[in-house]
């Protein structure tokens, strides 16, 4: 029994670090890679701000825009409302969602909330943890996106 | 009697009955491991929390943690309420309290069972795919489901060891709550399995794995409960008494007949034992011969002769009877006949 049990992890440890570990379930990080990263995008100044005729900026746009260089990968953006964006996310039609979001944002169920790569007081002086929303379970993608916003990001200001 | 009641000086005692040395030294030393498990899972619990994420089957083993206080804590309240003596109010002392946290703690798992079937049922069919990202230590990142495995092997062996020095206790006590804790403490390696295979499933892009682990912990869980519940509800409404396990009909029934049949003025006996929760309540009917009516002494020497058999058996009566009334004692007609020849061996 438990030498099966064994055999069954080094199993399932094998045919994870063959593919990548942790992998992505619909294959995310690979595809972005070299090609386009389709981000959406809601205004929340300082965090992104949007101006007609002109590419989406802010801090986060930026952030976004390095994170894409490291992929080798052209920014796609989209624009539109948090709810709208969100919905996309979850359809699996937007790679990431940037607009200041927090911690304590109410979209957990519907998309995997990096952890925070800034912590700033808030209009009431609170900590408040700032956060970009990623498709649920691609958790290759979302390894390399939260590696990537820790080591570069640490302690961003506005 | 009184005197059986100052007697307590040093020995444990539940209600009247004063513990063998055996049940004493096992008591104490059930009663150290129940605070063990309490620390152990203190410590369990803060650390699975501190790593669990968003997986559903760590969240089920969790939750199965959590509800492995329930156990070692009745069996402690349960214990401390079952050593009162009797009283006015409580005259059949208040060994029940065993019964009573059984029910508690098989009431706990079928809820929290029922509950997490649904849960993880609901997240594999809504195709939930779990992220997992990463942790970081200072300035070492590192994928948050290597501390989650980790967590779960560190808090899957202590329970296994816990369970198994606690299952020869709870026979030599007739404790079901300890049998019961000491169940569930050995089945948890398979939850802490589960949640590493389900972790590791999700690692290699199996989006399944995690809410399958957690099923399959779930049903493990509301087994558990299932099991659980009925045995508490049978003992408290009175079912005839079994081994603490709740499989068979507990020898000593057989042997409390067998020892008052070889009575030489007794033809034929039978008794109706109910379990209080360690303790047995023996009503035993007496036939006896030519129906002649036995003196005072010979029923108090079929009491103690009884009674010596076992320190379950002290709450006993002896009923003589001209004939074993089969209002009852169920099935007494339809056995009669055989009944001489029945030694050792338990019929259903």
């Amino acid at each position: 029994m438990r030498r099966t049990a064994g055999l069954l992890l080094t199993a399932a440890l094998l045919a994870g670090c063959s593919g990548g570990f942790p992998a992505d379930p619909d294959g995310t990080l690979e595809r972005v890679t070299g090609d386009a990263l389709r981000v959406g995008i809601t205004a929340n100044p300082p965090w992104t701000e949007l101006e007609d005729g002109a590419p989406p900026s802010g801090l986060e746009a930026e952030i976004v825009a390095e994170f894409a260089e490291t992929l080798d990968a052209e920014v796609d953006w989209t624009t539109g409302s948090e709810e709208a964006l969100i919905g996309d996310l979850e359809a699996g039609e937007l790679d990431l969602v940037v607009g200041g979001f927090t911690g304590r944002s109410p979209w957990s169920a519907q998309a995997a909330l990096t952890t925070p790569y800034t912590t700033v007081p808030d209009e009431h002086g609170e900590p408040e943890p700032h956060v970009m929303a990623a498709p649920l379970g691609e958790n290759a993608f979302l390894v390399r996106l939260e590696t990537f916003l820790l080591e570069q990001h640490r302690d961003v200001l506005p | 009697m009184s005197g059986r009641g100052t007697a307590a000086g040093g020995g444990v005692t539940f209600g009247h009955t004063e513990l063998p040395e055996e049940q004493s030294a096992a008591l104490r030393r059930a009663i150290r491991l129940a605070w063990g498990t309490i620390a152990f899972l203190l410590v369990g619990v803060t650390l699975v929390y501190l790593v669990m994420g968003s997986s559903q089957a760590m969240k089920a083993a969790w939750a199965e943690d959590l509800l492995s206080f329930i156990p070692p804590m009745s069996f402690l309240v349960a214990v401390r309420f079952a050593r009162r003596r009797p009283t006015t109010a409580h005259p059949y002392g208040y060994h029940r309290s065993v019964g009573v946290g059984h029910l508690v703690a098989a009431a706990a798992l079928l809820a929290m069972g029922t509950f997490l079937v649904l849960d993880s049922g609901s997240g594999l069919l809504a195709a939930e795919h779990p992220p997992v990202g990463v942790m970081h230590l200072g300035d070492h990142v590192f994928w948050a489901g290597w501390p989650m495995i980790g967590a779960m092997v560190l808090t899957g062996i202590p329970p296994v060891l816990l369970g198994r020095a606690k299952m020869p206790l709870a026979r030599t006590l007739h404790d079901r709550v300890l049998y019961a804790d000491a169940d569930m403490n050995k089945a948890d390696w398979m939850t802490a399995l589960g949640s590493v295979v389900g972790i590791l499933g999700i690692g290699a892009g199996l989006w399944w794995a995690d809410s399958a682990a957690a099923l399959f912990i779930s049903v493990s869980i509301l087994r558990d409960g299932i099991g659980n519940l009925r045995v508490a509800a049978g003992a408290l409404m009175d079912a005839r008494a079994t081994t603490v396990d709740g499989d068979e009909p507990h020898p000593l029934t057989e042997q409390v007949d067998a020892r008052l049949r070889a009575l030489p003025w007794v033809e034929d006996a039978r008794s109706r034992v109910r379990d209080q929760g360690h303790v047995f309540h023996v009503e035993a009917f007496v036939v006896p011969r030519d129906g002649r009516a036995p003196g005072l002494r010979e029923l108090a020497e079929a009491r103690e002769a009884a009674t010596a058999l076992d320190w379950k058996v002290q709450d006993l009566v002896v009923v003589p009877v001209d004939e074993l009334p089969e209002e009852m004692l169920p099935g007494v007609a339809a056995a009669e006949g055989e009944d001489e020849r029945r030694a050792g061996a338990g019929s259903r």
